[in-house]
C-alpha cells in the first residue's frame, strides 16, 4: 500500500521527472513516435470500427463495498455494523438510500454529473473466500474452473487475432493473470522512465538486433525471447509518451497508474485494453479498518475523477471507460477487531463521459444473508464484462468468450 | 593482421562452440527419481547443482565440487558436510528500539487517540501546554516507522551478504524459499526485530522439520502480527490466520471447507505476542469442542497444525512447492505424489527430500537444466558471485535494485509471497534486469544513498522550508495546484494538535541519526585480470569464456557472433595480448551485452 506517509524508496524517479537527469537520456534512441503509432493504430482497428478503449482498474484485497456506497437508509446496516457503520452525517448522499464514504468527493461529483454507473450485487455462484482464488476467477471470468488465460487476454485474442504490437497494456510490477493471452504478449511495465534499456552509444548496433526467432525447444527461453521482442516494440513509445505528458490535473496522493494511461492515449498508442490495479491487497481490511479504508477510497476516488477530467483535457474522454472491481466484498457484520472479513457480492463501477450514470442491478438484501453472514449476489459479474465487451468495445461474440450467455446492461449513452 | 583473423577465426570457433551449451542428462531422465552415479558426474552437472542449491559459483568453486562424488557434493550442500560455517558475522544492530514503543498502535490516529486518553503514548508524554501538544508523540510514531524500514534494509544487506559468502549456500537459498512461503512484510509488521527473528528461524530450521518449522513460524511475532492473529479472540474469531495457514502454508486451496476455517480460527483464539514473545491469553482462548477436518475435540492451535500434518495432501503440497522452487515449474500430479511420499516417509524431515531431488536423474534431465527463470534476488547474488565478489556492493543499492525487479527482501507483495517462474519477467522488467548489470559494471557517479538521502519529495520539501525558518504550518503546506484540489490533499493541509507532515519529516531526521549507514563501496571488478588468468588469447575465446562463466544457456549463434564483432571493433584487435593494457572498458561493455541477453535470466 502506498500512502503519503510511506517514504518513497526511489529518488531516481523524482529526479527524472524533475528533468534533472538530462544527461542520462540515452543517445540515439528517438524513434518517430507518431508515425509508428499511426501505423500501429491502423492495424489495430481491423474488425472493430470505432477504436474505443477499455481501462480496467482492480482494487485488490477485497474492497468493503458496504462502506464504499453506504446504505445509510437501511437500519440493518447500522445494526450489523455498530462500530464500523459510517454515520449518516458523514455520508455523501446520492439518494434516499445510498451515499459515498466521506472522502469520495470525486465519485460523488462523477455520479452527480451522470458519468458514473454503480452496479449492485456483483458476484458468482459458489464464491471463494480466498483472495487468490477469487481474484483468479475474476481475472479469468471463469469461476470454479481451471481457465488458463485471462479474460482481457482472451478478448485481445478475439478482437485482434493477428496480435499487433502494443494492443494490450498492463501497468504494474507484475503481469496480471487477467491479461494472459494466447497470442498477444502484453506490454507490462511499471515506471515508464525505467522502461528502457540504458545503453552506451557504442552498444547500439549490438543491442538493436532482433531477438532470436528460430525454433527454440526450451520453453522458458522461448518466453524470454518473446518478452524481449515485446519490450523492443513498446519501450521507446511508452517512454516518449511519458516524457511528453504534462498535466495540470491533481490526481491526489496516490494517483494509481491512471496518469500513465492518459499519457499513452494522448501519444496515440494503438492500445485498446489497459489493465491497472490498486496493488498489494491494499483493501484487505481485517482490523481497524475505518481510517485506512476511508483513506484508500479517497485516493481511488480522487484518481478516477482526475482520470476522467484528464481525458477531457486531451479530448479523448468519449473514447474511454474505466471499469472498477474487487475480488470480493466483505462480511456484512463487522468483526471484533473493528475490521471485516472476506465476503462475497460487491459493487462494480463504470465511469466515463459516455456512461449513463446511475445504479444498475438489484440491491442485495442486508437481512437475508447466506449462512456465513454474506450478501447473496444478484448480478453475475460477467454481465458487466459482457457489457464492456459488447456494448462498449463492439465485440459481439461474448458467448464464446465468456462461456455463457450474460445479459448486458444498457449502460452507455 | 586481418588475414590472420580470417585464418584462425573458424578454427577457434570450432574448438570453442561445443563447450558453450551446458550438458544435460537425456530426456528420458525426466520424472526419474533414481540417483545418478559417479560416472554421470561432471563439471556441468556440478555447476547446475550449485546454481540451484545455492547461488551459482565461480569456475574454481564448480571445479572443486565436480571433484567430489555426486553423493558427497549433495551432502556438502544439504548436510553441510565439510562446509564449515566459517566466521559469518551476526547482524550488527543499530540499537534503535525504544522500550515504550510496544505495543505499537496500528495507525497514527490510534496513537494520537491513545495519547489523548492516557496523556502519553509510545513512551512519550503529551506536552503540558502550548502549541502542538501531541507533536512529540507523532514524531516518535514516524521515527519508528522510518527507523524500522531503514534497519530492515540493513538486515536485507546482511542476509544478501550471507547468500554470497556463506559456505552453506543452501541454508540461505532455503531461507529465501521460506521467506516467500511464510511471507510477511515490513510494511505490515513494521518491526525489523520480528522479521530478523523470523529470518534467523528460517536459517536455523529451514532444512529441518516442516511441522516444527510451521509451528515456530505460526508462533512467531512476525507472522502473528502479519496475519492479525493477535486480535483473534474467543466469541468472534478472525479467520485470516487460520485461512492462510491452510490455503498457503500447508494444504493448498480446495482441501478444506469454510467451516474448517472457522473451527480452526477458534482453536487459534488467544494466540498473541508481547513484544517478541509468543503468549496464549487463556481467557481469550475458545476451549470448546471443535470439529476440524473430520476430527472432533477441544483443540488448540498446535493440535490443529498436527491434524493438518496428518493430511497426505500437506506433504504433496509442500514437496511440490519445494520442487518447483528448485527444479522447474511443471510437474505432474503423479510425480508430485511421489515427492510427497518421500516427505511423509521421513516424517516431514526436509533433508532427505532435498537429497532425493538433488541426486535424481530428473534434476539433471534436459527438462530441468537451464529452464528456470531466476528471481531478482538470485539474479543479483549470482551475478556478484560469478564476478568473484566477496561482498554485496553498496552501489547500486541492493534493495532498490531487487525491489525494482520485483523482489525486495522483507517486502513480498502479499501473504502468498512472490509468484515464481515466468511471473518474474515482463517486458519492462527484462530491460530493467539489463540495467542492473549496467549499474554494477558502470557505477552511477551521481548515486545518492537512499538511507541518507531520505524520504520522498514531500519530506525533503518540508525539510528545506524548515531550514529556511518557516513556521510548521507554512512549511508543511502543499504547493497549491490550480483549480480542483484532490480531497486527500485538502485533508493533509489541515492543522491539528499535531502536524503529520512535520512528524514525518522529524521522524526521518531522528531515524537517520540512529540507524547505521550501509557502506557504499562499488563492485570491485577486474575483468582484465579474469581474462589474463584464464589465459585467453583472442576475442572469440574471451566471449566464449564469459558466456560459459556467466550464462547457463548460451545465446543463439547470431547473437554470439554480434558479441564477438562488437569486441573486435571496440578493442581494435582480436589479439588479447595487444589489448591487455586498455581492454577493461571493452570487456565490461561486452559483459553488459552478455547480461542483456534474454537467456541471461535462466539459471
Amino acid at each position: 500500500m502506498t500512502n503519503r506517509f510511506s517514504f518513497s524508496r526511489s529518488s531516481r524517479r523524482d529526479l527524472l521527472r524533475a528533468g534533472m537527469c538530462g544527461v542520462c537520456v540515452t543517445a540515439g534512441a528517438t524513434i518517430p513516435v507518431k508515425a509508428f503509432a499511426q501505423a500501429a493504430a491502423a492495424l489495430s482497428t481491423q474488425g472493430n470500427a470505432d477504436g474505443k478503449i477499455l481501462v480496467v482498474l482492480e482494487l485488490s484485497g477485497g474492497n468493503d463495498g458496504l462502506n464504499t456506497v453506504v446504505p445509510y437508509g437501511d437500519d440493518a446496516y447500522y445494526k450489523l455494523r455498530p462500530n464500523l457503520g459510517i454515520p449518516k452525517k458523514e455520508v455523501r448522499r446520492i439518494d434516499e438510500h445510498f451515499g459515498f464514504s466521506g472522502g469520495m468527493a470525486g465519485f460523488e461529483r462523477l455520479y452527480k454529473d451522470g458519468k458514473l454507473a454503480i452496479v449492485h450485487g456483483c458476484g458468482y455462484e459458489n464464491p471463494s473466500f480466498s483472495h487468490f482464488t477469487s481474484m483468479a476467477y475474476w481475472h479469468t471470468a471463469a469461476p470454479n474452473s481451471g481457465e488458463e488465460y485471462g479474460w482481457v487476454g482472451r478478448l485481445a485474442d478475439a478482437m485482434a487475432p493477428q496480435a499487433p504490437p502494443n494492443y494490450l497494456v498492463n501497468i504494474g510490477a507484475r503481469q496480471s493473470l487477467a491479461v494472459r493471452s494466447h497470442r498477444h504478449v502484453p506490454v507490462v511495465f511499471d515506471d515508464p522512465n525505467k522502461f528502457s534499456q540504458e545503453k552506451f552509444y557504442e552498444e547500439r548496433d549490438a543491442l538493436a538486433a532482433a531477438p532470436d526467432s528460430g525454433k527454440v525447444d526450451n520453453p522458458s527461453r522461448r518466453f524470454l525471447l518473446d518478452t524481449a521482442k515485446s519490450a523492443k516494440d513498446a519501450s521507446a513509445l511508452v517512454r516518449e509518451a511519458w516524457s511528453k505528458y504534462r498535466s495540470p490535473i491533481d490526481y491526489g496522493i496516490v494517483g494509481l497508474d491512471l496518469p500513465k494511461v492518459v499519457a499513452l492515449i494522448d501519444a496515440g498508442m494503438p492500445t485498446r485494453l489497459y489493465y491497472t490495479s490498486y496493488r498489494n491487497n491494499a483493501f484487505d481490511t481485517h482490523v481497524f479498518q475505518s481510517d485506512t479504508h476511508k483513506r484508500l477510497l479517497t485516493y481511488a476516488s480522487d484518481a478516477v475523477y482526475a482520470f476522467i477530467r484528464d481525458l477531457q483535457r486531451i479530448k479523448r474522454a468519449d473514447d474511454v471507460v474505466v471499469m472498477v472491481f474487487s475480488e470480493f466484498g466483505r462480511r456484512v457484520p463487522e468483526n471484533v477487531n473493528l475490521g471485516t472479513d472476506h465476503g462475497t457480492a460487491n459493487l462494480m463501477f463504470v465511469a466515463g463521459t459516455k456512461v449513463k450514470g446511475g445504479q444498475y442491478g438489484q440491491i442485495p438484501s442486508l437481512t437475508k444473508l447466506d449462512p456465513g453472514d454474506n450478501l447473496i449476489y444478484t448480478t453475475d459479474f460477467r454481465r458487466v464484462y459482457a457489457t464492456m465487451i459488447s456494448s462498449w468495445l463492439g465485440y459481439r461474440d461474448t458467448h464464446t468468450l465468456l462461456n455463457g450467455d450474460f445479459q448486458t446492461f444498457d449502460i452507455f449513452a | 593482421m586481418f588475414r590472420r583473423l580470417r585464418f584462425f577465426g573458424p578454427l577457434v570457433l570450432a574448438a570453442a562452440l561445443p563447450a558453450l551449451a551446458q550438458k544435460a542428462g537425456p530426456a528420458a531422465w525426466q520424472n526419474d527419481l533414481t540417483a545418478i552415479g559417479p560416472a554421470d558426474w561432471n563439471e556441468d552437472f556440478a555447476a547446475h547443482l550449485l546454481e540451484r542449491a545455492g547461488f551459482g559459483g565461480t569456475p574454481e568453486e564448480i571445479r572443486a565440487l565436480a571433484k567430489l562424488t555426486p553423493a558427497k557434493a549433495v551432502a556438502r550442500l544439504v548436510r553441510f558436510e565439510g562446509a564449515d560455517a566459517g566466521n559469518l558475522p551476526p547482524f550488527d544492530e543499530s540499537g534503535i528500539h525504544d522500550a515504550g514503543l510496544e505495543p505499537f498502535p496500528p495507525t497514527r490516529p490510534a496513537v494520537t487517540d491513545l495519547a489523548k486518553k492516557n496523556g502519553e503514548a509510545l513512551g512519550i508524554k503529551v506536552k503540558a501546554s502550548g502549541n502542538r501538544r501531541l507533536q512529540p508523540v507523532v514524531d516518535e510514531f514516524f521515527y519508528w516507522l522510518r527507523a524500522s524500514v531503514l534497519e530492515t534494509n540493513r538486515v536485507a544487506y546482511w542476509w544478501a551478504n550471507r547468500m554470497l559468502a556463506s559456505p552453506r549456500p543452501l541454508q540461505e537459498k532455503m531461507a529465501l524459499f521460506w521467506h516467500g512461503h511464510f511471507a510477511s512484510n515490513e510494511a505490515k509488521v513494521r518491526d525489523y526485530r520480528k522479521l530478523l527473528g523470523q529470518l534467523e528461524l528460517f536459517q536455523k530450521q529451514g532444512l529441518g522439520n516442516f511441522r516444527d518449522l510451521t509451528l515456530a513460524v505460526a508462533q512467531g511475532p512476525a507472522m502473528l502480527s502479519f496475519l492479525d492473529a493477535g486480535v483473534n479472540v474467543k466469541g468472534a474469531s478472525n479467520e485470516n490466520f487460520a485461512r492462510e495457514i491452510m490455503e498457503l502454508f500447508t494444504m493448498g486451496v480446495g482441501h478444506y471447507t469454510e467451516k474448517d476455517i472457522r473451527e480452526a480460527a477458534r482453536a487459534f483464539t488467544g494466540w498473541n505476542y508481547v513484544d517478541l514473545k509468543f503468549v496464549v491469553n487463556k481467557d481469550q482462548h475458545d476451549d470448546g469442542e471443535k470439529t476440524f477436518l473430520g476430527h472432533t475435540g477441544r483443540f488448540d492451535g498446535v493440535e490443529v497444525i498436527d491434524i493438518i500434518m496428518q493430511q497426505p495432501v500437506t506433504a504433496d503440497y509442500i514437496a511440490g512447492k519445494i520442487y518447483r522452487y528448485f527444479v522447474r515449474q511443471d510437474l505432474s500430479p503423479e510425480f508430485q505424489t511421489q515427492l510427497g511420499a518421500v516427505l511423509r516417509q521421513n516424517k516431514y524431515e526436509l533433508r532427505p527430500l532435498l537429497e532425493k531431488i538433488f541426486l535424481s536423474r530428473d534434476f539433471y534431465s534436459q527438462a530441468s537444466v537451464g529452464t528456470r527463470i531466476q528471481s531478482p534476488v538470485e539474479l543479483a547474488v549470482t551475478t556478484y558471485k560469478k564476478l568473484g565478489l566477496k561482498s554485496i556492493p553498496g552501489v547500486p543499492d541492493f534493495n532498490l535494485v531487487t525491489g525494482a525487479l520485483g523482489q525486495q527482501l522483507f517486502s513480498p507483495p502479499t501473504v502468498a509471497g512472490w509468484a515464481q517462474g515466468q511471473a518474474w519477467v515482463t517486458p519492462g522488467l527484462l530491460l530493467e534486469r539489463a540495467n542492473f548489470a549496467r549499474d554494477v559494471l558502470f557505477p552511477d557517479i551521481s548515486f545518492l544513498p537512499p538511507d541518507r538521502y531520505t524520504g520522498g519529495g514531500e519530506v525533503r520539501r518540508v525539510a528545506e522550508r524548515i531550514r529556511e525558518g518557516m513556521d510548521i504550518s507554512t512549511a508543511t503546506k502543499d504547493d497549491a495546484k490550480s483549480g480542483d484540489i484532490a480531497e486527500s490533499n485538502k485533508n493533509a493541509d489541515r492543522d491539528e494538535e499535531f502536524n503529520t507532515r512535520y512528524g514525518s519529516f522529524r521522524g526521518s531526521q531522528m531515524a537517520i541519526e540512529r540507524v547505521k549507514a550501509i557502506p557504499r563501496d562499488t563492485a570491485q571488478v577486474n575483468l582484465s585480470r579474469m581474462v589474463l588468468n584464464a589465459d585467453l588469447q583472442n576475442t572469440t575465446q574471451v566471449v566464449d569464456y564469459l558466456i560459459h562463466r556467466f550464462m547457463r544457456v548460451p545465446p543463439g549463434a547470431a547473437a554470439r557472433q554480434k558479441l564477438i564483432d562488437f569486441l573486435n571493433k571496440d578493442l581494435g584487435t582480436t589479439n588479447i595480448a595487444e589489448a591487455r593494457t586498455y581492454m577493461e572498458q571493452s570487456l565490461r561493455l561486452v559483459l553488459h551485452l552478455i547480461m542483456s541477453q534474454p537467456e541471461y535470466q535462466l539459471g
